[in-house]
């Protein structure tokens, strides 16, 4: 059975290193089947969130500022797994992407659960995606690339995955290195088997 | 102090009046004036929103010698306008490099109750401090943020006196030209509530809010349920 997968690419226009991996990784989705669908987020429109807790108080579930943040919110929980795309940056997640993360907390309740000893939301929804980042490092960074590993997880936390998994692939990697990374966390996340 | 004294506060949250980052940071810019540094606020958000903002941003600090980024935690990381200044940063340093020496702190407030969760965040400071030629000084994290409930800080009362002695070492150490020591990390780290108490207090807490908008009924909604 194809699995659904929103692919929130956050590299700018003109970035060929990632739009290479792009192509690699919906190769990849398309070898296993996936159904992808991509959101360029350079081509949204998407306000900063401003934390003021709207979407939980005043339009339950649903930002109140009305842009492209529906659309991404929409695409996201409709889908059975979720991929970050985008140029490690500062071992986080480059600021075209965060803009996207940041106006999906109307995915959570903000209700309080305890999960592995620790105070996160709880769920809104009754299903949510698995998570899978996807990072672009110019060379091998044992740092950046455990930060990133770690924010995907702990993102995982926060939005209710089940399964999640993180791809750090760096531009001196051979195609064939891409290929078995990208392969094995498509696998970790559960979206291929 | 020792050496040069111009601190600049940068405020990563984008609620357009008051905020518990600008509390915070607010606090140590006063301590720090007390001790003889000049001091400027710029608000993130607002700022690059601004036309010019990325501009205006880079060009103040460059000319400060202490940086304090004081933000709340999304999703385990730094607001995107925050993230956006900061690549900004990194871009302006590598075609100028810096002439002076420039240290960074970092204060991340967060909504939940463990500081700890603001670990990621507080290491990707450290990473961009690192990638872009700051010394990174340290960074404070805490946990139950709310608490401060956006006034000033020395004016919230005892359960954020730990808070506040946090800030007053800080700012010792800073105007000695040392690090934010330990015991200032610990104390901001201490928690407000036990987790078991943040839990019930949400279940009080949201309702009420959401009535004054007339939403109690919908705090469960699921509008984009498949």
């Amino acid at each position: 059975m194809s699995k659904k997968v929103t692919v929130l690419d956050g590299s700018e226009r003109g970035d060929t290193e990632v739009a290479r991996v792009r192509d690699f990784l919906l190769g990849e989705l398309a070898w296993a089947g996936g159904e992808a669908r991509v959101l360029d987020l350079c081509d949204l429109d998407l306000a900063y969130c401003c934390g003021c807790f709207g979407c939980w108080v005043k339009t339950p579930g649903a930002c109140v500022v009305r842009d492209s943040g529906a659309e991404v919110a929409k695409a996201i929980i409709e889908s059975e797994a979720t991929l970050y795309l985008t140029r490690v940056t500062f071992g986080g997640y480059s600021s075209r992407l965060k803009r996207a993360v940041d106006r999906i907390i109307c995915l959570g309740s903000p209700f309080f659960r305890k999960v592995d000893g620790e105070v996160h939301h709880e769920k809104r929804y009754d299903q949510y995606p698995n998570l899978i980042g996807v990072g672009l490092l110019p060379e091998p960074d044992e740092e950046a690339e455990a930060i990133f590993t770690t924010l995907v997880g702990r993102n995982a936390i926060n939005i209710g995955s089940v399964h999640h998994a993180a791809a750090v692939l760096n531009a001196r990697m051979t195609p064939e290195e891409m290929r078995v990374s990208l392969r094995g966390a498509l696998a970790r996340a559960g979206v291929t088997p | 102090m020792s050496g040069q004294s111009r601190a600049l506060l940068l405020i990563g949250s984008g609620k357009p009046v008051h905020s518990n980052s600008e509390s915070l940071g607010g606090y140590l810019l006063s301590c720090l004036a007390r001790r003889g540094f000049e001091t400027q606020t710029m608000k993130v958000p607002r700022t690059l929103r601004a036309q010019g903002g990325l501009a205006t941003i880079t060009e103040e600090v460059r000319q400060a010698s202490l940086v304090i980024l004081a933000t709340p935690l999304y999703w385990d990381s730094l607001p995107a306008a925050v993230i956006e200044a900061m690549e900004a940063l990194a871009e302006d340093r590598r075609s100028r490099p810096p002439q002076n020496h420039q240290r960074m702190v970092a204060i991340i407030n967060s909504g939940f109750p463990e500081a700890r969760q603001s670990d990621t965040a507080l290491a990707i400071c450290r990473r961009f401090a690192k990638e872009t030629g700051f010394e990174w000084a340290g960074g404070l994290a805490m946990g139950t943020g709310g608490a401060v409930e956006e006034r000033p800080l020395d004016q919230v009362g005892r359960r954020v006196r730990h808070v506040v002695r946090a800030m007053d070492l800080t700012a010792e150490a800073l105007a000695l030209g040392e690090k934010v020591p330990e015991a200032a990390v610990g104390l901001m780290a201490k928690p407000i509530l036990p987790a078991w108490a943040f839990v019930l207090y949400g279940r009080w807490l949201w309702p009420r809010w959401a009535r004054r908008f007339g939403a109690q009924r919908k705090l469960r909604d699921k509008p984009y349920a498949p």
